[in-house]
């Protein structure tokens, strides 16, 4: 644990920040809020202030849609969307189609990713996927609005979001509500929903005893909550999955919560009663608490000192109880607190796969442009890069999400480990000085020329390397390290040569006699700053 | 014709064999011969983590309660006529056929009703239970982590080093396995092929005494380690050798257990492997609609099965049998009654699986009472605490003293006999007379050790039955001066008793061996 964490000095409190709003601060919002931003958008963030940059990250970008690439779908046309198509009556043919829109969901997700906004859609998105960390169904569309549903739901409530992804067909399938019935109830959901969705488990106090929920109301909240159906998997009529409430399948007894609870009793409501029960659960705060401790561990700092909790996590948990769990206030005053941005938070964590893999790419403006197809192929390539380093969107390793998020004392230090942090190296090394993703005649890597010509300087060698480093490392890097990079620059030459160099490139546009070697040196400084430990704090 | 004098004469009619078959002799079979672990520094173990929790009751199948099992779990029991009998009570899933085999030749031991008191149902409190060994503590250490804190105080700043140049433990896969934390950081290496090559840029940056600097710290040192490290197990991997046919390439955990038997035998010194396999949380559809004895458990069951078997049919070929034990973990068994969609819920104690050759034991504890009432949620009472398994593997396999092993748990420890079949204690050790030899196990199963001491002198191994006829020839060469250790292959004996004479110039040592099946 470092000395300074929470030591003397370091500010614990809520209150808006006024400090000084450089380049330094503008940038570890933007790093924390998105993946990976410009060194335009930093500079943008400083002019616009933090508060009228907090206002543009808080707002949702209209959703989009996985669309059609695979000639293996064949329901849906290429280039539209098949996310209300029918199946294939033949099963063999069904599963074709539905490998084809897995991939293109693949795709789609790593495409919003790694599009350019300034926006916490996305990280907020993947943060309630870990939240509940339902993984891809056996239908593709189910599991389409399920992502769909996350993603609409981000800036919203968190209550409303609970009840809805309880009786989400691709939540009712993953953990079995949906052959929850009163002949049987399975109690997989109903722990789940405890334990990691809403109240969270603490200590155990005695037999069956988890300081905030027991057994039997694990028990009681399986009979609760069943009676949900899903219907329309791979159907060849049904044009979505759907979830139905079928009275006869649910338990109409009177159910008991613990004292946890206040005894709560809960009648029988139908299709409602687990409206009702989320509701009672809602009512305690340690809810509050234990999804302020998840928000800050993900946006702020793994490590939750006691003094952390009982000032950051209380004042949080407050703000969201008494907006009635709505996330967005919690978010604002969260964003625009001085805690935020305190000097011993900076750099505190380590970035996950995704936020590696898209630091490199959006950060430097880097998206493949090539014919939707191509551009579908490479996206689902970054999807296994990010899975082989521990990060797959679709499939978080179990119900608890990725253990990088949760698991003591290790936290974000579990995303790098000897295997890992060389499959780091490969893919940036891949991406800059190597081919990048080939997907037929194509190849998708770093765009070394649109980034160094977008920086604010971009014929001065040094101006190059200060942007470079404000861009990727959360606290800057040494005067000796930068040498080293401004070495790799300008070939070691004297630094007027890469501005007659870059200036030469300028005066020729088009012309890769001049473009290549400013496009290869600046490369080869990429190439070694994605393998610098600074590189993987964010 | 004195006994002493005909001993010599032997040793005179051997020295007339040709120099050179001699050597080449000593060199194919002396190899395997002085390989045998003489100490607890060059022992394995390797752990399998069986993900999700696994339905012990249709595992390890009780098979004297079978009209209670049909009541329990109609929907999901094996029939009857298909188990795969142990003994009258006990009996295993169809498929493990492989294990079947490896507890016929006293190769696997079944520990029944592993648990831990006040069970915790929840996968991630309790696995957190089972990787740490802690239950009332906060879990941030795991129990191997721990040991190895006991022994390299300040890991991982300065390691490797020169005495220690492999990584103590090695996690196959992806991820680090959290029974190898120790305070500082994760003692076990990632490895996810042993093949690929390290060369990893290094960095200069520093740690500035925050958050950050922690971070900037640990990848520094995670770099320098992954290229160290890196580059020794290549080094194993290159030099070491697999030879069972059995791994099948598609089966994940076999793929990966045929990697560590090549690190093991190609020299690398990590004392701890571990390896996962996932999907275990078997809610629903657990067996198939139309056959109990096929679906998501029996593949899960088959895999680990046949990946056990093919390793431990590798380290025999190999010779390295007597270094490496195995065991499995699941944070918990499921319900005794089924659900209606053909899965189990979350329940409490089940069977644990310990292999290799050196076992004490093959059946341990009663066979868990299911009942013929249908008690909701009811799951197996615990009997044997998980954390005395550990305790006693620690102790009968690394040697580790108990004192020491008691002060990394927090209960009382109660220690049994798990694998020490091919242990001495330590006074035991040093009192092994020149006049005495022990052989370990006896009864055989097909392989043991016969362990004595020599002078330095020529030795030749011989066995007889007891109507005096020579039936198998052990050992024939010099050995240095103190005990050693002599594998015996048996395997083509026939059940029975036998006598293993040990010819010295020192004098000869005779010992009974009983052979069994």
């Amino acid at each position: 644990m470092p000395d300074q964490g929470q030591g003397p000095g370091v500010s614990l409190s809520m209150t808006p920040y006024t400090g000084p709003w450089t380049k330094a601060e503008a940038a570890h919002l933007l790093r924390r809020t998105t993946f990976g931003p410009t060194n335009q958008e930093m500079l943008d963030a400083v002019t616009n202030g933090m508060n009228a940059t907090v206002t543009t990250l808080l707002q949702l970008p209209a959703a989009t849609q996985p669309l059609t690439y695979l000639a293996e779908e064949t329901i849906a046309p290429f280039g539209a969307t098949w996310v209300n198509s029918v199946y294939p009556s033949d099963p063999t043919a069904a599963q074709t189609v539905e490998t084809a829109r897995i991939l293109s969901l693949a795709g789609w997700l790593m495409q919003r990713l790694n599009t350019e906004q300034l926006s916490i859609a996305e990280k907020m998105t993947l943060f309630w996927q870990n939240h509940f960390s339902a993984n891809i169904s056996a239908d593709a569309r189910a599991s389409y609005e399920y992502f769909n549903l996350l993603y609409n739901s981000s800036l919203g409530n968190f209550k409303q979001l609970v009840k809805d992804v309880t009786i989400d067909p691709n939540m009712l399938l993953f953990l079995n509500g949906a052959t929850n019935t009163l002949y049987s109830p399975n109690e997989n959901y109903a722990r789940e929903l405890l334990e990691l969705f809403t109240i969270g488990k603490g200590p155990q106090i005695g037999p069956g005893d988890y300081t905030n929920y027991t057994e039997d109301d694990v028990a009681a909240g399986a009979k609760i909550l069943t009676g949900y159906i899903v219907d329309g998997l791979r159907s060849d009529t049904m044009t979505s999955v759907t979830s139905t409430f079928t009275p006869i399948l649910h338990d109409t007894s009177t159910k008991t919560l613990s004292a946890h609870f206040g005894n709560a009793v809960i009648t029988d409501n139908g299709a409602n009663e687990y409206a009702d029960y989320i509701d009672i659960i809602f009512q305690q705060d340690e809810v509050a608490n234990h999804i302020c401790r998840k928000l800050y561990r993900y946006f702020v700092n793994y490590d939750l000192t006691p003094i952390v909790e009982s000032t950051v996590i209380a004042e949080m948990a407050a703000t969201l109880i008494a907006n009635n769990y709505d996330v967005l206030p919690v978010l604002t005053e969260l964003f625009t607190s001085e805690h935020f941005y305190d000097i011993s938070v900076r750099g505190a964590l380590i970035k996950s796969p995704l936020e590696m893999i898209y630091s490199m790419m959006n950060s430097t403006g880097s998206v493949p442009a090539f014919n939707l197809e191509t551009n579908y192929e490479m996206e689902v390539s970054m999807y296994w890069f990010a899975e082989t380093m521990g990060q797959a969107y679709g499939s978080p390793p179990s119900v608890a999400g990725w253990p990088a998020y949760y698991q003591e004392p290790s936290y974000s230090k579990l995303w790098v480990n000897a295997t890992h942090i060389k499959t780091r190296f490969d893919l940036s090394s891949w991406m800059t000085i190597y081919t990048g993703i080939p997907s037929g005649m194509e190849s998708w890597k770093v765009d070394a020329l649109g980034f160094v010509d977008n920086l604010s300087l971009p014929a001065d060698a040094p101006t190059v390397i200060d942007d470079i480093c404000d861009v990727f490392s959360p606290k800057g890097v040494d005067a000796t390290q930068k040498l080293i990079l401004k070495a790799i620059l300008t070939n070691s030459l004297p630094d007027f040569e890469w501005t007659l160099q870059y200036n030469e490139y300028q005066a020729n546009p088009g012309d890769p006699m001049y473009s290549d070697p400013v496009k290869y040196r600046v490369e080869l400084v990429l190439a070694r700053f994605f393998q610098m430990p600074e590189f993987h704090t964010a | 014709m004195k006994r002493r004098n005909f001993v010599k004469s032997l040793a005179l009619a051997s020295a007339g064999t040709p120099i050179l078959l001699n050597e080449m002799k000593f060199q194919s079979i002396g190899k395997k011969l002085f390989d045998v672990s003489k100490s607890a520094d060059d022992r394995v173990l390797v752990i399998i983590r069986l993900n999700g929790g696994n339905d012990g009751l249709n595992t390890v199948i009780p098979r004297d309660q079978y009209s209670d099992l049909t009541i329990q779990r109609n929907n999901i029991i094996i029939p009857e006529s298909l188990v795969l009998p142990l003994t009258n009570e006990v009996g295993l899933h169809p498929v493990m056929t492989g294990m079947k085999g490896m507890y016929d030749s006293g190769k696997l031991g079944i520990i029944q009703n592993v648990g831990y008191p006040e069970q915790n149902r929840s996968h991630f409190r309790s696995m957190d239970i089972w990787s740490s060994g802690l239950i009332d503590t906060a879990a941030t250490t795991g129990w191997l982590g721990r040991d190895f804190d006991n022994h390299y105080p300040n890991y991982p700043d300065a390691y490797p080093d020169a005495q220690n140049p492999d990584p103590f433990a090695i996690s196959m896969g992806y991820e680090v396995s959290s029974t190898c934390q120790g305070l500082m950081a994760n003692f076990s290496h990632a490895v996810n092929n042993p093949f690929d090559v390290y060369n990893l840029a290094s960095s200069g940056a520093v740690d500035d005494g925050t958050y950050y600097g922690s971070h900037i710290d640990y990848l520094t040192t995670l770099i320098d380690q992954a290229n160290a490290y890196g580059g020794q197990i290549n080094t194993a991997a290159n030099a070491g050798n697999t030879m069972s046919t059995m791994y099948d390439p598609n089966n994940p955990l076999a793929v990966q257990l045929q990697y560590v038997a090549q690190m093991i035998s190609g020299g690398l010194q990590s004392k701890v492997y571990v390896l996962n396999i996932d999907g275990f949380d078997t809610h629903d559809a657990q067996v198939s609609a139309t056959d109990t004895t096929t679906g998501t458990h029996a593949d899960l069951m088959k895999r680990l099965s046949d990946a056990i078997s093919a390793f431990q049919d590798d380290l025999q070929l190999l010779g390295l049998e007597h270094r490496v034990a195995g065991m499995t973990f699941s944070e918990f068994g499921r319900q005794i009654a089924s659900n209606a969609s053909r899965g189990t819920d979350h329940g409490d104690a089940a069977p644990l699986f310990l292999f290799g050759t050196c076992l004490d034991f093959s059946l341990m504890g009663n066979n868990p009472t299911v009942g013929s009432t249908i008690v909701n949620q009811a799951g197996i009472p615990m009997e044997v605490d998980f954390r005395d398994i550990y305790a006693s593997i620690l102790k009968d396999w690394f040697g580790v003293a108990s004192s020491e092993i008691q002060s990394l748990f927090e209960h009382t420890v109660t220690f049994y006999p798990m694998l020490g079949a091919c242990s001495l204690s330590v006074e035991e050790e040093d009192d092994l007379a020149q006049d005495k030899a022990l052989i370990y196990p006896n009864p055989s199963f097909g392989n043991s050790t016969i362990r004595f001491a020599a002078q330095n002198e020529w030795v030749k191994i011989v066995v007889f039955d007891l109507m005096g006829r020579q039936v198998a020839e052990v050992f024939d060469g010099n050995l240095n001066q103190g005990r050693h250790d002599i594998k015996m292959e048996l395997t083509d004996l026939q059940n029975g008793e036998y006598i293993v004479n040990i010819q010295k110039s020192s004098g000869s040592v005779s010992c009974n061996l009983l052979k069994a099946k």
